[in-house]
Order: C-alpha cells, then structure tokens, then sequence
C-alpha cells in the first residue's frame, strides 16, 4: 500500500540547511494500522506530510497505492489523493462556511459522485450527529467539529486514512470516541490507518508503532498490546 | 464545476464571505456609474446653456451665401437650420441718423435661448424664439435714443421703411463682440432685397445658425467641416462664450478628474477587499487541494465565483447609480442647469464595464494566489503561497487603470499626469514602510508596551501594514486633491465675476465729453474701471518691411491684421494687465532719439504674429503713419469685463485729437435711470448693456459651482467609504490579535491603548502620505491640465494628518468595540 525508501527531508534555513527526517524506510501494508510517535519536534507532521503526499522528499522515494508520488507534479499529487487518501488533523480544518454536511459532501462531490448528499448524511449518521447536519462547524463543539472532520475523511472512501494528533485538541472522554470511531470505520471499510499520536491510548490500538527520534526511526514494532486487544477481542 | 462555484458562492455568500468584496464592486460601480451620469449630464446641460449665448449649437459663418447641399443635407440629417445675412447699415428718421449692424433673419430665431422683445427700453418684455414680420424690425434701445424713435415709429432702410415693432431687451448675445459693433437691428430676411440695400462690394457675411440632437449636428459638422474653406468659420458649444470658455473647459477637467478618481478609489476598494478574500481563502484551498483538488480546478472554481460576483455586483451597482444619479439630479434641480438632458447611456455602460475590468484587474492577482497555496498549509498555519511576481500586479493593476481611466476621461494626458503621480505616491509608500521600521526601533525604545505592542502589529506584517497604509493614503490623496482643487476653482470663478464687476460699457464719447462724464458718474457714485483714449488703426508693416512680406502666411491672416486694431496709450499699467516680458515704459511722452514711441503688445498675439521686443510696428491712423518699438508684452485678463487693448502706446505717441474714450462700470439695476442722463447729454455716445449677459454668466457660474460641489461631496464619501471598506477587511487580524492578548490576561486598557497606537500610526503614516501624494497631485495638475498658478497649501499638512488619526482611530475603534466586549472563546470561534 505505502512504501518509502531512504526518505530525507532538509530545509534550507539562512545560515545552515537543516535535515529534519533522515533516511526513513517503512512498509506499510494494506489494512494495518500504524502509530507514528515520538518527542516534538522529531518530525512526525513532516514524515506524515511526505508519505500522503503534502509534501515532496528532498531526497528518497515513497510509492503510495503504486504511484511514485516523489515523481509526480504537485496535481498528480493532488489526484492521487483524491482518489486513495483521506485526511483527519488537529485542528479540524472544516470550512467554517460550509455547514457540517456541506463539509462531508465536499469530497464526494469532487468526485463528481451524484449521491454525494446521501452518502454524506449515512456517514454523519454513523459518527452520531445526525441531527446537527446544516449546523455550522461554530455551532458545534471541538468532539463534534472533529467527528465531521472523520465523516468527510472517510467520505471518498479512502484507501488510506492519515491522521495527525486527531484526538490532540479533545479531553479523554470526546478523544476516546474518536479513537473508537475512527478504527470502527477503518473495521467497517478496511482502510489503512496512518496516525501521528503523542496519544498512548490511541498508539496502543494500532497493529504498529514507529517511533522516530530527531528525524529517524528508532524503534518499528508490532504492537503487543494490540495482539492482546485482539486476542481478547476474539475470546 | 461552475454548479460548486455557484454554490460556494451561495454559502460564501451566506457566511459573509464575500459580502465585503461584493460590496466594494458594487459601490465602485455604483460611484462610477453616479459620477459619470451627472457629469455627463450637467456638461452636456452646461452645452446646451452655453449654446443659448450662440443662439444656436453652431453657427457657420461666411462671406459668401451658405452653399445650397450643406442646406440640404443639414434638413435631411434633421438639423434646425435658420440663415440669416449680416451687414452694416444706416437706420434714419428725419435728420437723425445711426450705423447699424442689421441682421436679417430666414427664419425663426434664437434656435437656442430666446429673444426678449419689449416695448419700452430698460423694461421686461416678452421672451419668443420668432422673425421679425415682413416690413418690421427689432432694434436695441440706443437705436431709440439715437433716433429719438419709439415702438411703433417707422425708420428708413434702405429704399424702404420699416416699422419698429419692438426693443430687444434679452437673447443671445456674443460677449466677444461686444466693442466696436453698432447697435443690433433684426429684420426679415424678405426686406433685404425690397429695400436693395447691398450693393456689390459691400461687406455682407452669411451666418447659418444650426441646432439639433447630439449625434445629428457632430454628423453634420463631421461632414461639413473638410469643405470649408479659409474665409469659413464655425463656432460651436462652449467657443460661444469666450468670456466663460476658461471657467467652464476647468470645470470639465474637475468633472473628468473626479470620474478618474472613482476609477482609483474602486481600484483600491476592490485591492483590498479581494486580499482579505483570498487570505480568507487560504485554508478553504489548502483543503480542497488537500482532498484531491487540482490546482486548475481551484483556478477554475475561484475564477468563476469572481465572474459571478462581477456580474451580479456590477449590475445591482449600475441600478443603484442611476437610482443615486436621479435623487440627486431631481433633489437639486433648482442648482444644476434646467432643462436636464436625458441620460446618455454611455457612462452608464462604461461604469457597468469598469466594474468588471477593476474586478480583474484589482482581484485577479488576489484570487491567483489562492490556488497557489500549498496543501501543506492544513499540517503548518504559517505557510502562504507564494507571491505572484509584483511587478505582474503591479503592471497588470496600473495597465488596467491607465486603460480605464483614458477611456472614461478621453485625456491621455490626465491619466499620464495620475500615473506618474501614483509612481510618486509608490516611492513614498517604500519610504514609509522603512521608516515606520526606524521610528518602531526609535519607539519602541522609549514608548509604553503597548505602543510597543501596537507598533510591532504594524512591523511584523510589513505587507499588511503596507497595503493598509497605501489604501488609506490614496484615499487621503483623492479626497485632498479634490478638496484643494474645489476650492481653488471656486476662488478663481469667484474673483472673476465679482459682485461689482463692470457690466456696463460707454464707447464713443468725444474727448470734450470726457469731464461731463465723469462728473455724471461721480455724482452717481459710480466707479469706472478707467476712462481710456481709443484710435482705430491698421498694422501696415514691421521693421520697415510691408506686413505682407514680414510676416508668415499664416499670421497674415490673423485678425489683428485683417482688420483695424483699437489702439490706446496710458501712462501706468492697466489693472488685469500684467507684464510678462520687458519693461514698462517710466519716462512716458518721450521718444527714443529716432522719435520712436514704445508699444507694450499682448503676448498671445505676439507669439501668433511670431514678433519679439524690439520689433517695429508701422500703423496708419487715419492716414497718417505711426511707429511703435515694442517693449513689453503683457498678459490679459480677457474675461475682467472692462476695456482692454491688444496693443498700447506710450503716450505721446497718438493724436489726441482723433481719439474717442471708451469706459465700463458697475451699475446696480436701481441707476439705470443714469443711462437715460447720459443719452440726453451726450446723444453720441453708445452704451452696451452687459448686465443680462453678466446675470446669464453669473447662473452659469452658480451651476457649475453646484455640480463641482456635489461631485466633491460624492468623492469625498466614496473616499470614506474606501476607508471604511479597508478598516473592516483589516478588522479581524486586529481582533484575532487582540483576542490573544486578552486570553494571555492581558486587560482591557491595555488592549485598547495597542489597538489605538496600532491605529493612530496608520493614520499618522497614510495622512503623511496624503498631504505628500495630495500637495504633488495638484501641483503637477494645476500646472499641467488647469491653467492655475500652483500653490502650496501649508495649512493643510498639520490637517490632514491629525484627521486621518482622528477618522481612523474612531472608525476603526468603532468597528471593533463590540468584539472586544464578548468574551475571548465567543470571538474566536466567530472567526
Ligand atoms: N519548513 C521548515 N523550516 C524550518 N524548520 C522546519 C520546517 N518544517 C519543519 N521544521 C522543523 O523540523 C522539525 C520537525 O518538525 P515536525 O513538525 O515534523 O515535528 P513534529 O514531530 O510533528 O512535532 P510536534 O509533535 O510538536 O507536532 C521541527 O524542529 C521543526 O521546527
Ligand atoms: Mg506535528
């Protein structure tokens, strides 16, 4: 589904160039779920913006659902992305013009999907705010704004789902629904997760943690505690 | 595609979005579409007013009858045409006798304006656009007085008699013509050959009086001009009136001025308003391009919600600018010239087209940049897109305007003259902007923290607070300009027709008559503007050489030469005479040692005749030659209403003996019983009566001051409206930040005194700019395309700026107030 190989990304600052992701190689296959955590400032936004494309690598190679996207121009990026990528951040990033199912439609319409209202409100009703669809994102509270955010990620049914601290701006008990939520639907529709988390609840529910350190990884591990989640799970 | 974007539209739209931009096109619009209307309007009004002096739109003068096609083809192109044949002549009754300039009339006459007959003169009549029956004529009242006839009484003409059926006491009259003619006389055109009073070689001119729609009578000239030739002259519009041609061609130029202005100020409105748009615009594209959006796409999609937006904007501010346009029109009817003309749709369809060209000029590179922003901006806030080159907008901003403004203005030097000052006015802002930099570190040194505060708000956005000091100050600069340019032309209109300015002239009285006049006079109270010798004379040669071969062929056919000159000599200069070149003669009544007499000239004439100082004029005065060496040149008020004189003589050079003195005075309406005094002691001398006409300029001058004013008035609320626009675009950075402060605890005082120190620098910079922008403005203006002396207007630098503090800070702090009370999460969620 997602491969890199030797990623590095430096920006060249006044005095110096500074690299602040060196020789990243990961395997992400289809369906896993992956953690991407560390310290601030160790380059988790800027390895997340690479692998889904955001971005380009200044040295390296990443091939996401077969296309080489450190070849590709800014708008082969961008339909790549339409077609595979869905997108869930901090802050939540809803057009504070659109109302909540004008926000989930927005992505199906690019599609030029006809159903692009029903699908939209299915999806609403899943995260549970079927009630609040021509609310507009002021209206509704950082869980709900964000559970949006979710419904309109998952709305062109993406191959891939790329979260960056979704659960960052939410205290435990709205950022525990949103954990539940997202890997609900990632069970549902099969997509593949990529989370950056300083989260260790939601670190935990993932298949893999990578863990970086100054820009390179420094730890890829299956999760045990998954393997005990699904073990339970299926007792 | 064009489904989302006119659906982004409609909730953009909805959330208020793009009400801000929408509003600044339809107010420009709206601007543009009221100023060009009324000036429009009131000019081509002002026209018709103008062409009440003419008795006509144009009148085609010659020697020779009228040619019978141009007859024909002024009927069938729908004109009013009425000829007439002028000529000078001997009106007698018994043994009193008086030259004459008869003008015989074809048909109804004036075309333009009317004529007032009376019965009596001195008295109302009755006004009528008619000719004079068969065997009747009109004569003005010094004919009366000369003959000692009244109405009624019958004169010869001629070989035949004619009945005077009444005394022209109004109509239109040709103020350049005022010295020298006879009496007018209006007659039938069926008695000229009845009474066989031309004989071959006698001076006849034929005058083909025109009128008609706009379009019809420019057809027409455009037609009949190349087949005119030399002895031919047309006169048309506003070179009726000569008197007035200079108050009226610089009230155009204001009117035009004002329309160009309303193109900058929506330029500015529009810049502004479409940046905030696009920086609004940001993150919307950052996702879109985020979830797959190509760049193309985005383009697409932002370019089509301007189009729409330009459409719907454009043309609710064309409604809105008639709706404005007729309120004023109809509210100050009693002001502007009556009757209205209808409104020509051209304007309208320029100001409904300009809104769309500003919208693209002034938006485009705005909403260019949306599409460039990367969709990294949903990870990292900071990122903007890149820039579209500067000079890109630059040059495709100033293309636009230069192309817009020559269109509404047709004067490609004006635009030339705006331009080179918006350079001006670019290198100011680049000053500025280093110097808030220097001031902030000299400030921020010394200043309270939250004048330090309020200080680097303006530093840490150099391009914000660039673009906010540069709407402001060309704001400023325009409502300046215009202020200053109002005034002065109200000064100028003013001092010229003043409340006593002469509006009567005497010409002929005898040198013996000269002492019982100005006793009468002075009996009356009545002040002249100088009692000056007059001698009628031919220019026959220069420097010893025959006229003819000593100047260009052109300059022989200038008037002064073609005709006897009114020559005079005063030992002083005249008032409304000022010397421009060489020296008034001091040792008046001495020749030089060749017994030589020096000549002051006007320079105009001077130039046109291409004679320098020192030149030699030869004249014959009645038979006898005269020299005069040329010693000065004198600039000459023409439009002073009192005697003045192409060419003077020191004294001494001229007979005294055959001259005649010609004098002019204000008479207020209860002396005019003075007049009768003079006739009956002095029955010779001739009265021209300017007082109707003065009373016509006068209203001219009233209803141009009018539609200047309100024109002002106009720009200066667009001005406003401008910097209200940009007040509120910037309003929200102002209130994120201090929204901030106030999370950071910071209190109430302090968040106020940063937001007016943030507010009172902007003021301070963009009112430093205005009076910059605005003193240079005018200065380039009142040199280059107004014919006024350039002046400084040091009052004004202390003004301007302190208002433009004062303005901002209480709009700005207005429009903020309310935010800043509700509590900080509310605020900035809202955002
Ligand atoms: N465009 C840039 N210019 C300069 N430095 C940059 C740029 N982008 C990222 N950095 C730096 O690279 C480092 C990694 O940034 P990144 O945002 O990836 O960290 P992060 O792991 O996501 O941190 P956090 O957990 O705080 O979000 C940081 O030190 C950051 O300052
Ligand atoms: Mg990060």
């Amino acid at each position: 589904m997602l491969t890199t190989n030797n990623l590095t990304k430096t920006v060249k600052l006044p005095e110096q160039s500074l690299t602040i992701l060196s020789e990243v190689s990961l395997t992400v296959n289809e369906h896993d779920s992956v953690a991407i955590v560390g310290a601030s400032g160790s380059g988790k936004s800027t390895l997340l913006s690479l692998l889904a494309g955001l971005d380009t690598p200044s040295e390296g190679e990443v091939e996401l659902a077969g296309h080489p996207i450190h070849k590709l121009s800014e708008d082969e990026r961008a339909a790549v992305r339409a077609q595979y990528v869905g997108f869930v951040f901090q802050s939540f990033h809803l057009l504070p013009g659109l109302t909540a199912l004008e926000n989930v439609m927005l992505p199906i319409e690019l599609k030029e999907d006809k159903n692009a209202q029903t699908k939209a409100k299915e999806l609403l009703e899943k995260v549970g705010l079927a009630e609040r669809l021509n609310h507009y994102p002021h209206q509704l509270s950082g869980g709900e704004q964000q559970r949006v955010a979710i419904a309109r990620a998952f709305a062109s049914e993406p191959k891939i789902l790329f979260a960056d601290e979704p659960t960052g701006n939410l205290d435990t008990a709205n950022g525990e629904k949103i954990i539940d939520l997202i890997f609900d639907l990632n069970q549902q529709l099969g997509t593949t997760l990529v989370l950056v988390t300083h989260d260790d609840r939601l670190a935990e529910r993932c298949q893999r943690l990578v863990r970086l350190e100054a820009g390179k990884v420094i730890e890829d591990s299956v999760n045990e505690s998954f393997e005990q989640a699904k073990t339970a799970e299926t007792a | 595609m064009r489904g989302m974007a006119w659906r982004l539209f409609k909730r953009d739209w909805q959330s208020g979005e793009v009400k801000v931009l929408f509003f600044a096109l339809m107010i420009a619009v709206m601007a543009m579409v009221a100023i060009g209307t009324i000036t429009d309007r009131t000019h081509r009004a002002m026209g018709e007013q103008s062409s009440e002096f003419l008795g006509a739109d144009y009148t085609l003068r010659s020697p020779r009858p009228i040619e019978h096609d141009w007859l024909e083809k002024g009927r069938s192109d729908g004109l009013e045409l009425t000829e007439s044949t002028g000529f000078s002549t001997v009106l007698a009754k018994g043994d009193e006798f008086q030259l004459v300039s008869v003008t015989a009339l074809g048909g109804k006459f004036p075309l333009k304006g009317e004529f007032e007959i009376a019965d009596k003169p001195f008295t109302r009549g009755q006004t009528m656009q008619a000719q004079p029956e068969q065997g009747t004529a009109w004569v003005e009242p010094r004919v009366l007085a000369v003959l000692g006839a009244e109405k009624g009484d019958t004169v010869d003409f001629g070989s035949i008699q004619l009945t005077i059926a009444g005394v022209i006491v109004g109509g239109p009259g040709q103020a350049s013509e005022m010295f020298n003619v006879a009496p007018k006389v209006y007659i039938n055109q069926a008695d000229v050959e009845r009474a066989n009073i031309i004989q071959p070689g006698s001076r006849v001119s034929y005058t083909l009086f025109i009128a008609g729609d706009i379009q019809s009578r420019e057809n027409f000239i455009d037609w009949v001009k190349p087949q005119m030739n030399k002895t031919q002259r047309l006169t048309g519009g506003k070179e009726g009136t000569p008197a007035l041609q200079a108050s009226i061609e610089r009230a155009e130029t204001f009117l035009r001025l004002a329309s160009l202005i309303s193109v900058v100020l929506a330029g500015v409105a529009i810049a502004v308003a479409a940046g905030r748009f696009s920086r609004r615009h940001y993150d919307y594209a950052a996702i879109y391009r985020c979830l797959g959006m190509q760049i193309a796409q985005v383009h697409r999609l932002y370019l089509s919600q301007l189009i729409i937006m330009g459409l719907i904007g454009s043309a609710l501010g064309v409604a809105l600018g008639l709706l404005i346009q007729q309120v004023i029109i109809v509210q100050f009817a009693d002001f502007l010239p009556k009757p209205m003309v209808p409104i020509n749709w051209a304007p309208v369809i320029a100001g409904g087209l300009s809104g769309l060209v500003v919208l693209i000029g002034f938006a485009l590179p705005a909403f260019f940049q949306i599409a460039r922003v990367s969709p990294l901006r949903v990870l990292r806030k900071e990122m903007v897109p890149q820039p579209v080159s500067s000079w890109l907008i630059y040059l495709l901003a100033i293309f636009t305007m230069a192309l817009l403004m020559w269109w509404q203005s047709g004067s490609l030097k004006l635009v030339g003259i705006l331009l080179a000052v918006a350079l001006v006015a670019f290198v100011i802002i680049r000053l500025m902007a280093w110097l808030i930099f220097k001031v902030g570190l000299w400030i921020g040194k010394r200043g309270s923290t939250a004048v330090r505060y309020g200080l680097g708000q303006l530093k840490r956005y150099p391009a914000f607070t660039i673009s906010q000091v540069t709407a402001f100050g060309l704001a400023f600069i325009i409502m300046l300009s215009t202020v200053l340019i109002r005034s002065e032309l109200l000064n100028e209109w003013q001092s010229q027709l003043p409340e006593d300015a002469p509006n009567h002239f005497l010409i002929n009285v005898q040198p013996s008559e000269v002492p019982n006049l100005e006793s009468i006079l002075a009996e009356q109270n009545v002040e002249t503007a100088g009692i000056y010798p007059m001698v009628r004379g031919r220019v026959t040669g220069l420097n010893g050489k025959p006229i003819e071969e000593a100047v260009s062929e052109e300059a022989q056919n200038d008037g002064s030469l073609r005709r006897e000159l009114n020559l005079t000599w005063v030992e002083n200069v005249p008032n409304a005479n000022t010397v421009v070149k060489g020296e008034w003669w001091n040792d008046a009544g001495q020749p030089d040692e060749d017994g030589v007499y020096q000549l002051s000239i006007d320079q105009n004439l001077a130039g046109r005749l291409g004679v320098d100082i020192g030149d030699v004029f030869e004249f014959s005065i009645g038979g006898v030659d005269v020299e005069g060496k040329i010693t000065s040149f004198r600039e000459i008020q023409w439009d002073s209403f009192q005697p003045n004189f192409f060419m003077i003589f020191e004294p001494g050079a001229l007979n005294e003996n055959m001259a005649t003195y010609i004098t002019s005075f204000y008479l207020p309406a209860e002396k005019k019983p003075t007049l009768n005094t003079i006739l009956r002691e002095m029955p010779t001398v001739t009265i021209i009566e300017l007082d109707a006409i003065m009373e016509q300029v006068q209203t001219i001058l009233d209803q141009v001051t009018a539609a200047v004013e309100f024109i002002m008035l106009f720009v200066l609320l667009a001005g406003i409206a401008v910097l209200y626009a940009v007040l509120q675009a910037s309003k929200e950075e102002r209130v994120l930040s201090s929204t901030l402060l106030k999370t950071l605890g910071a209190q109430t005082k302090f968040i106020r005194m940063t937001l007016l120190s943030e507010l009172a620098l902007l003021g301070i910079f963009s009112g430093i700019l205005g009076v910059i922008g605005g003193e240079v403005l005018v200065f380039v203006l009142y040199q280059e395309a107004l014919d006024i002396e350039p002046v400084l207007h040091p009052w004004f630098w202390l003004w301007v700026p302190l208002i433009a503090v004062a303005f901002i800070c209480l709009a700005g702090w207005w429009g903020l107030k309310s935010l800043l009370k509700q509590p900080a999460h509310q605020v900035l969620r809202q955002l």
